[in-house]
């Protein structure tokens, strides 16, 4: 298990950590983007190696998110959106170092707790999963496309988004090594040379969530950088463990709410910590003190989005289906190696399955040693100029929608297309993470509800094949109708008079 | 009733099957979202007005038309020096360059300066990585 440490394995989960924090810490820079744009690094490295880099990439990008929420109130990612309702209350009173601390180690305990719950559930979940037919495939796609689609902003544009990535996604031929016909469909006339095989996956990824980023921020103008008179970390307040003293449950309870979160297929950050802080807030004593410089806040807001990290691998690695974006995006790494996710992973790659594992660990440990110990020259980094940024990032952006397919000119055209399209989806009230999971799921779907058809010719299969799918029924049906309740619920109260 | 529930794949045209069954849920989500906000689509026409004149239209188109210019230039100018990665070296320095300087508020020398240096090794390092040790021959 350990011979995976080596000197190599190890930088790249500290260098990769390192610079997930540098993205996380900009405003406007995601720990998805962060991902995307160095996944064609991961070519040349092996899987163990590649999949070190990225998750130290993840765990980074969504730790470092806590910078500019804490010094600045303004939410370096958007999964850490409510530390800025007590971070900076905290650092307005010069105490930016003790929230920024509380908030790094909230963070390593969120991290490590859905580290356990990733290794304890996610193998159990694939050895139950393996049984699965095609049936009961096509079923958990279905359900996890329900969940995701209940659980948006909007019900109705989440299901239509995710329906049109798997749209999108059938574009092309319907593969022979799927056991299709080879035939082309979707494909306007002309385009057959280029559209054969459809948009690839990581292209559009780096589209969506790479060059479509940069979009929204030069339609605002490009905000100016902050300067390091903005920041003020504050030297009067010390750090004590001593905080976290009747904080415990809280901990745990955000931590485990992060992790839950992120087993839910497509439900981002964002999601995690709202749920956690009101959660903390809900069961507090001192509810009056949230959102003026409780404690308590930044401890639930970082617990739970670092929780997402483990949770958000459970289903990407016992089912193949992606917790949030950026385990959408490690996607592109396993099929960059010729390696498929799902019930059969953990049991054919014990080796790569310890690696994850290791490599979670080290990068929550790496993300809290250089952040707790050195959180002071994080904090400049909110001040790196845009403009030198964002043109390099575009840059990378070509670069690895070039080299995914070893050097197609078509993928980079594909890049700038899905990229508009992302920025479009956002001006439209579309959501990516739904699209994007549709358009990862939709082959598989397909394949899965062809077979099922082909092979029981009956329709009534969906509903009667085994006990498995009518639990599936159940969950899906309890989904669409808690959501639909909810939306009820929430549209009655916001025409209650005031 | 079990005649009704029962299919009949032909492999032939199986590969239509589940897009058009995806193309006519799609079309009814479409109905669904048209009827529900038929009002705020009324409105859209004000909503895209409001956010034309919002927009940093020099950076945001800006940024669009130098991004159209650099990937339809990269392969022509690739193809004068062919599998050397000119293309993508010669392309990128200017446009990390000219795109840095639209995203720039003020654009002093001192500003351009450490954009220009960025420009310069940012590209030529990334094709030196990607033709050497990686041996990926860009375009």
């Amino acid at each position: 298990m350990f011979e995976i440490l080596t000197p190599l394995f190890v930088s790249l989960i500290v260098g990769g950590t390192l610079v997930g924090i540098i993205f996380g810490a900009i405003p406007g820079m995601t720990a998805t983007m962060a991902v995307a744009v160095c996944l064609p690094l991961t070519y040349s490295l092996g899987l163990e190696n590649g999949l070190a880099l990225l998750l130290g990439l993840y765990v980074g990008g969504i730790s470092g998110g806590l910078v500019p929420a804490i010094l600045l109130g303004i939410p370096g990612t958007p999964s850490s959106i409510t530390t800025t309702f007590d971070g900076y209350p905290m650092a307005q009173k010069g105490e930016g170092e003790k929230a920024l601390r509380i908030g790094i180690v909230a963070s390593l305990v969120g991290g490590l707790i859905s580290l356990l719950v990733l290794d304890l559930f996610a193998p159990t979940l694939a050895d139950f999963a393996i049984k699965f037919s095609y049936v009961e495939k096509f079923l958990i796609i279905f359900f996890a496309l329900t969940v995701m689609a209940a659980l948006s902003s909007d019900m109705l544009l989440g299901i239509f988004s995710g329906v049109l990535g798997i749209f999108v996604a059938l574009i092309g031929t319907y593969d022979i090594s799927d056991g299709g016909n080879g035939n082309l469909r979707l494909v306007p006339p002309g385009t057959e040379y280029w559209l054969e095989s459809g948009f690839s996956l990581l292209p559009v990824l780096i589209g969506l969530f790479g060059f479509a980023a940069i979009l929204e921020q030069a339609e605002i103008g490009v905000p100016k950088g902050h300067s390091s008179k903005d920041i003020n970390v504050g030297k009067h307040s010390r750090f004590s463990f001593g905080i976290f003293k009747g904080q415990s449950i809280n901990l745990v309870r955000s931590s485990l709410i992060g992790t839950f979160i992120g087993i839910l297929p497509g439900v981002g950050g964002s999601a995690a910590s709202i749920i956690s802080y009101t959660n903390a807030k809900t069961f507090s004593k001192t509810p009056e003190r949230f959102g003026k410089g409780e404690p308590g806040g930044i401890i639930a807001s970082e617990a739970g989005n670092n929780g997402l990290t483990g949770g958000a691998l459970v289903p990407l690695l016992s089912l193949g289906i992606p917790g949030d974006s950026t385990t959408a995006l490690l996607i592109g790494a396993f099929t960059l190696q010729g390696v498929q996710v799902g019930p059969l992973f953990i049991g054919n790659n014990p080796g790569t399955w310890d690696a994850m594992i290791i490599a979670m660990l080290i990068a929550n440990i790496a993300m809290f040693a250089m952040m707790y110990f050195a959180i002071r020259y994080f904090a400049l980094v909110v001040t790196i100029p845009k403009h030198i940024l964002f043109p390099v990032i575009l840059m990378m952006c070509v670069i690895g929608a070039y080299t995914i397919n070893y050097g197609i000119m078509f993928d980079v055209w594909t890049l700038l297309i899905f990229g508009v399209l992302g920025w479009l989806f956002t001006k439209l009230r579309l959501e990516v993470a739904p699209f994007i999971i549709g358009f990862i799921l939709g082959p598989s779907a397909e394949v899965y509800f062809v077979k099922s058809l082909e092979s029981f010719g009956d329709v009534t299969i969906f509903f009667t094949k085994s006990w498995i799918a009518v639990i599936l029924w159940v969950l899906i049906i309890g989904s669409v109708a808690g959501a639909v309740l909810m939306a009820r619920k929430n549209r009655q109260i916001a025409e209650e008079p005031v | 009733m079990g005649d009704l529930t029962r299919v009949t794949i032909d492999f032939d045209t199986s590969h239509l099957i589940f897009p058009t069954l995806i193309a006519i849920v799609l079309g009814l989500l479409g109905l669904a979202i048209v009827i529900r906000d038929r009002a705020r689509i009324a409105a859209a026409g004000s909503y895209w007005r409001a956010s034309w004149s919002a927009m940093d239209k020099p950076r945001f188109l800006g940024a669009l038309a130098l991004t159209l210019l650099y990937f339809s230039l990269m392969v022509p100018v690739g193809d004068i020096w062919p599998n050397t990665g000119m293309g993508f070296l010669l392309c990128s320095i200017p446009y990390v360059l000219a795109t840095g300087i639209l995203f720039m508020h003020e654009r002093s020398l001192r500003q351009i300066l450490p954009l220009l240096i960025v420009a310069v090794v940012g590209p030529t390092f990334v094709w030196w990585l990607f033709t050497y040790p990686l041996f990926l021959t860009l375009p």
